[in-house]
């Protein structure tokens, strides 16, 4: 119960990083947002969001984890295996 | 501020036209860059933010590239933009051809400056990180070179036309996030991005400094109790372990000569107040205190009494007492009043207070307002002694000095176009760019009003800006000193230009606070659109002054 409880705390926190660097994108086309779908995710976008994830959940990723940030999901995943 | 907080602010979409800032730094401006566009749109929430940033190791070369119009410079200097053995990132073996070269690359960071300052406001930040470990001294040591880069900094800030942010009053934690600057090149922890962000903001949208300080006088101005001790009992000294209320007295006296108003709110027997005020070692000018109200009457009654006289809002004061009960008073029956509680032996009060009526520059007008102001209640009460207003304007042997044109810039046509309230024509402020596109604009005038009469000097009290426009005269700007009213400069500075445009019109807005200049134009012109030379004469009360033009 109480795993289950934690998962759309997640998803939701996640979700208000995604917005905050990406302000165009609407609520249900944040879950499916990808690096490869959306034009506005650069490599910039995507050090401003995996410093948005440290902040928000407190922690830090490494290298070779930010290469691996490429869509919600993937995040979404590298949080879970925290 | 947080970075999702500051993401939020920086990506919600633009509005209004935009405000160009250059951010020019050598690393990876990154969530800097996020920071400046939140801290900015917060100050600016009319104007759509328009960041731009150079290349990556090349701060000189960003300066230097500058070629479209700013409304603000922000130079960012790190250490390595004086070399790039350094910085971290690029850290390398260091001897002594490290200064003869941070010298050569400081100086095309000065002169790129420079020219950027010709034309826009440009705030500096010196290195705030430390050093990487490039000399074999230990880091408790200063070593021999860090000594002469550091000469070199405060050589640039001593010289610079840039107005330099004192980085040592910002964070004051962790600066450095080094594994972000070796990761992408951002070297900084957000926490300090947001400290430079938000002082560098404040530097360029300054939030109005206070105009006046009300101050109370037992356990305030001195230590003691003037009704029990006597005015020979109370002290601000050394000796007695009271110079606390000593500094507090110094500090009035900065403030003062720069302008700020000084008012006495105390509860005491006047007349042993004017005895304690006329103690030979007292700090504080006692000259520089007015009003002073001195009764036993409730605290408000005195505020408001104070800022009558003045003629000023109660969000422009601050009132320093002791006493947490005067203070809550005063802030229920003034709430938009700064009420600060004395606090002995507390140097961050002296600080804030300061800061609080912190100016970059003390011009002429900020020594006569005092003086201004004594004459202003001088010329009053002959008036409810029973003179007329009449006879009172007509024997004030009053000068009005005009003076057309824009060169060279004055200073304080600006200050006064920026913080008049009252008689303001439209309440539109100007960015320095914004003063400077108006001014090489070759269509527009500007007119610079200076007045003085047997009361007092004035200085500069109004500014009067437009342009030629079917045969008449565009009024945009119009703004007049509060210290002026009541002298008929208005209906004079109306007449010069009917002297040379007929009709002049008003580009006129309502604001919140400028009721004074609205009842004039009301006085002038019905329809408070344009006024013309003959409907001018019908309506204009007699003009006593001795008026003086110069310019084009």
């Amino acid at each position: 119960m109480k795993q289950s409880a934690q998962v759309p705390d997640t998803q939701q926190r996640l979700i208000g990083c995604f917005r905050a660097v990406f302000p165009e994108l609407r609520d249900s086309e944040t879950v499916r947002a990808s690096a490869s779908s959306l034009a506005a995710w650069d490599s910039v976008a995507t050090v401003s969001l995996a410093a948005a994830v440290e902040e928000e959940f407190g922690i830090q990723f490494d290298p070779e984890e930010i290469e691996n940030l490429n869509s919600f999901q993937s995040c979404l995943n590298l949080l879970a295996n925290r | 501020m947080k970075l999702i907080e500051a993401l939020q602010i920086a990506n919600a979409a633009p509005q209004g036209p935009p405000f160009h800032a250059l951010l020019a730094c050598g690393f990876t401006p990154l969530h800097l860059e996020t920071a400046v566009k939140a801290h900015l749109r917060l100050s600016l929430p009319a104007r759509s933010i328009v960041v731009r940033t150079g290349l990556y190791g090349d701060l000189a070369g960003t300066l230097e590239r500058q070629r479209e119009r700013l409304d603000a410079a922000l130079v960012v200097l790190e250490w390595g933009d004086l070399d790039p053995r350094l910085a971290w990132r690029s850290a390398g073996k260091v001897n002594g051809d490290v200064v003869s070269d941070a010298r050569a690359r400081l100086k095309r960071i000065e002169t790129g400056i420079a020219t950027l300052a010709e034309k826009t406001r440009v705030g500096l930040s010196l290195p705030a990180l430390p050093l990487p470990p490039v000399f074999h001294t230990p880091g408790s040591e200063l070593n021999r070179l860090e000594s002469a880069l550091w000469e070199l900094l405060y050589g640039l800030a001593a010289s610079t036309r840039a107005v330099v942010l004192h980085t040592e009053t910002l964070c004051q934690g962790s600066r450095h996030d080094l594994r972000t600057e070796l990761m992408n090149g951002f070297p900084y922890q957000f926490a300090h991005a947001d400290a430079l962000a938000a002082g560098f903001v404040g530097m360029i949208v300054p939030v109005p400094p206070k105009k006046g300080l009300i101050t109370d006088l037992d356990g305030t101005l001195w230590s003691g109790v003037l009704g029990d001790d006597g005015p020979n009992g109370i002290s601000w000294d050394v000796e007695h372990k009271t110079q606390f209320h000593g500094l507090y007295q110094h500090l009035l006296n900065l403030l003062a000569e720069a302008g700020i108003l000084l008012g006495v709110a105390s509860k005491n027997d006047a007349g042993r107040v004017h005895q304690a005020l006329a103690r030979p070692d007292l700090v504080v000018n006692p000259q520089r205190l007015f009003p002073i109200e001195a009764h036993w009457r409730p605290k408000p009654e005195s505020v408001e009494r104070i800022l009558e006289s003045w003629n000023v809002g109660a969000d422009s004061v601050v009132f320093v007492d002791d006493s947490r009960l005067e203070l809550e008073q005063v802030r229920t029956a003034f709430p938009a009043i700064e009420c600060q509680e004395f606090r002995r032996d507390d140097a961050s009060f002296l600080v804030k207070l300061r800061d609080r009526f912190g100016k970059r520059e003390v011009r002429e007008e900020d020594a006569l307002r005092v003086a201004s102001i004594r004459g202003a209640q001088k010329m009053r009460r002959t008036v409810a002694d029973g003179e007329s207003l009449e006879t009172l304007l007509a024997g004030a042997e009053a000068r009005v000095r005009f003076r057309w044109g824009k060169e060279p810039p004055d200073g304080r046509a600006l200050e006064l176009v920026n913080k008049t309230n009252q008689f303001n024509l439209n309440g539109i402020r100007y960015s320095e760019a914004d003063w400077n596109v108006f001014l090489s604009d070759p269509t527009t005038h500007l007119l610079v009003v200076e007045y003085e009469d047997r009361f007092g000097k004035l200085g500069k009290i109004a500014v009067l800006g437009g342009r030629e426009r079917d045969g008449g005269f565009e009024l945009e700007i119009w703004v007049m000193s509060c210290r002026a009213f009541s002298r008929r400069i208005e209906h004079q500075c109306l007449k010069m230009l009917l002297s040379r445009w007929d009709p002049v019109r008003f580009q006129w807005k309502r604001g919140e606070r400028n009721g004074p200049m609205l009842d004039f134009l009301t006085e002038m012109t019905p329809d408070w659109q344009a006024v013309r030379q003959a409907e001018f004469s019908r309506r204009c009360p007699p003009l006593f002054h001795e008026t003086e033009c110069t310019g084009a």
